[in-house]
């Protein structure tokens, strides 16, 4: 198992998705569960790339990218091997902020939860702040996430204010919360609190902790 | 001195009587002229006298002919930008599609007549009438590593990159390439002074170091060999350049290097050891909520890490509309206190 940890977690680091795809294979056929799969090498590779945000070589946005789209695609195919429905452990909707076209953000925070078992329901980009309200509803969610690349439109009338007016007006802040994540947030790391956020992950990798603690306080 | 004059001792090595002050006013002017961004954008001769009007008021040390990002695509064929009331305008059709859109991407000869570039020639000729060679123009031109993500979107362009055909990916970088060196032609031809060389993919904030060198280098080089690096500055779009300055530096000879704000200054002025020009780039989505008082204690922290040494000078990044008139002010009276220094 440590042989596949150690070659999964070089490969996504150097955005090998082919060379990943085939460590997971070669696990499965040398006897290593779908769910020790997901749970024991895609996950662990996911936090495992946290500490290296930090360090002296860092980890780039290609390798961000590459790394959640690996997990999610040998998620997707390890969940219908598993020999149990898995626990998802909560379901939030995301999207970016109305006027807002750039959609990899969004993208990359998708498969790095997906891997954590959180259900995310992608409403695309340029979503209206209603729209984002009714989904999250009518998908049975608990947490709204908001993507923006932009300051104007992470701070602007229509994005993340006006998402949190509704919730307060229709009284349902205690059972839902937002989470708000882009290229503003990383230039000013108070800007989520000024735009009515709940909470804010730097980096994709970093969203998981910080959606499962949310998830927490929605249902404690 | 005028601010040329001010940017060309500074970029010898000499001392100025205050360091060059780069702002970057350009979603500002539209609401400069009273216009709606369609209307403001529509006309070259609307941008130039917003830039004069804006130059006049705050009293910085360039200009811009920079309309939007999104203009290099409209001269490869993008035909819908969106606009926002508060922000800058978006790319609303994507070029390229598929991968025979690349194989069809047609790069055009001559742009200086290109009629996407007519607004842009028109602007151009207005500054440098109105201004007389006293104020340096700058352009902006995106590298070929990263033009195809604002062609194709920026996931397509990494999946390409990461995992697509390579001569796909190959052809597509070598049309990128041909543009820039045709519109960097262009921008000279029309008499821009500098030429601001945009390449996020040249970060590896962006892309890891290897393949920074195994690609992104290597298509720097092809960019700039035929031009020359005459008036180019290499920047980011914010993203930060100092784990990469000794390589662009020595590969490539670029003289001016504008700082990501995530960049330490000090750690960036020690790499470049003297041999290039730097701007100290402040944070300026911090200005939209502080205190006039903070702005001029940052910028004085910013000029106390940049200016020891000299061939240092004062830069900001894509200054958001909401940022309160006073804190321009406060950041502009504060450089032109602390810069005015010896070091």
């Amino acid at each position: 198992m440590e042989k596949f940890v150690r070659q999964y977690n070089e490969a996504v680091f150097d955005t090998d998705r082919a060379l990943a795809i085939q460590v997971v294979h070669d696990a499965l056929a040398e006897g290593v569960t779908p769910e020790q799969v997901v749970f024991g090498i895609v996950v662990p590779a996911l936090e495992g790339m946290i500490p290296r945000l930090r360090g002296a070589q860092g980890v780039s946005l290609a390798q961000h990218f590459m790394a959640s789209q690996i997990a999610a695609e040998v998620t997707d195919e390890m969940m219908s091997r598993f020999s149990s429905p898995p626990n998802i452990v909560g379901r939030m909707v995301i999207g970016t902020s109305s006027g807002d076209f750039h959609g990899l953000g969004k993208r990359i925070v998708s498969g790095c939860l997906k891997a954590q078992m959180i259900d995310v329901v992608d409403l695309g980009l340029n979503v209206d702040p209603v729209h984002f309200v009714e989904e999250v509803l009518a998908r049975n969610a608990s947490i709204i996430g908001i993507s923006s690349m932009m300051m104007h439109t992470a701070t602007g009338d229509n994005g993340c204010r006006k998402v949190r007016r509704i919730l307060q007006e229709r009284g349902l802040e205690k059972r839902i919360r937002i989470i708000v994540g882009g290229a503003p947030y990383r230039y000013d790391n108070q800007l989520y609190r000024t735009v009515g956020a709940d909470a804010w992950a730097e980096t994709a990798l970093e969203a998981g902790a910080v959606v499962k603690h949310l998830l927490r306080e929605v249902h404690s | 001195m005028t601010p040329l004059e001010r940017l060309a001792t500074v970029a010898a090595g000499g001392t100025p009587d205050c360091i060059p002050l780069f702002c970057n006013l350009i979603d500002q002017g539209a609401q400069e002229l009273g216009m709606s961004p369609k209307e403001y954008f529509s006309d070259g001769s609307h941008v130039a006298e917003a830039q004069l009007k804006m130059l006049k008021r705050f009293g910085h040390d360039n200009l811009w002919s920079l309309f939007y990002v999104g203009k290099e695509a409209e001269l490869l064929g993008c035909r819908h930008i969106i606009y926002a009331d508060n922000g800058p305008p978006n790319v609303g059709h994507l070029v390229l599609k598929t991968y025979d859109d690349i194989h069809d991407l047609q790069i055009p000869d001559n742009i200086v007549d290109h009629p996407a570039f007519a607004e842009t020639r028109k602007c151009l000729r207005i500054l440098r009438r109105e201004t007389g060679g006293r104020y340096p123009v700058c352009a902006y031109l995106t590298a070929s590593m990263t033009l195809p993500a604002i062609l194709m979107g920026m996931e397509k362009w990494i999946e390409l990159l990461f995992t697509g055909p390579p001569e796909v990916r190959d052809e597509l970088l070598e049309k990128c390439s041909l543009f820039f060196r045709r519109q960097a032609a262009a921008y000279r031809a029309e008499g821009a002074d500098i030429l601001v060389y945009s390449n996020p993919f040249g970060s590896t904030d962006v892309v890891p170091l290897t393949f920074f060198e195994n690609l992104s280098l290597p298509w720097m080089k092809r960019d700039l060999e035929e031009g020359g690096t005459a008036g180019i500055v290499y920047y980011c779009g914010g993203a930060r350049m100092n784990s990469v300055l000794e390589r662009v530096i020595t590969e490539t000879g670029i003289a001016t290097y504008y700082l990501s704000p995530m960049d330490a200054i000090s750690e960036g002025k020690r790499i470049i050891a003297g041999r290039a020009l730097c701007a100290g780039v402040i944070n300026d989505i911090r200005l939209v909520a502080r205190a006039p008082q903070q702005v001029r204690e940052e910028v004085r922290t910013m000029l106390k890490a940049g200016m020891p040494g000299g061939r240092f000078f004062f830069g900001t990044l894509v200054m958001p509309l909401a940022i309160p008139e006073a804190n321009i002010r406060a950041m502009i009276d504060a450089v032109r206190e602390f810069g005015s220094s010896p070091w």
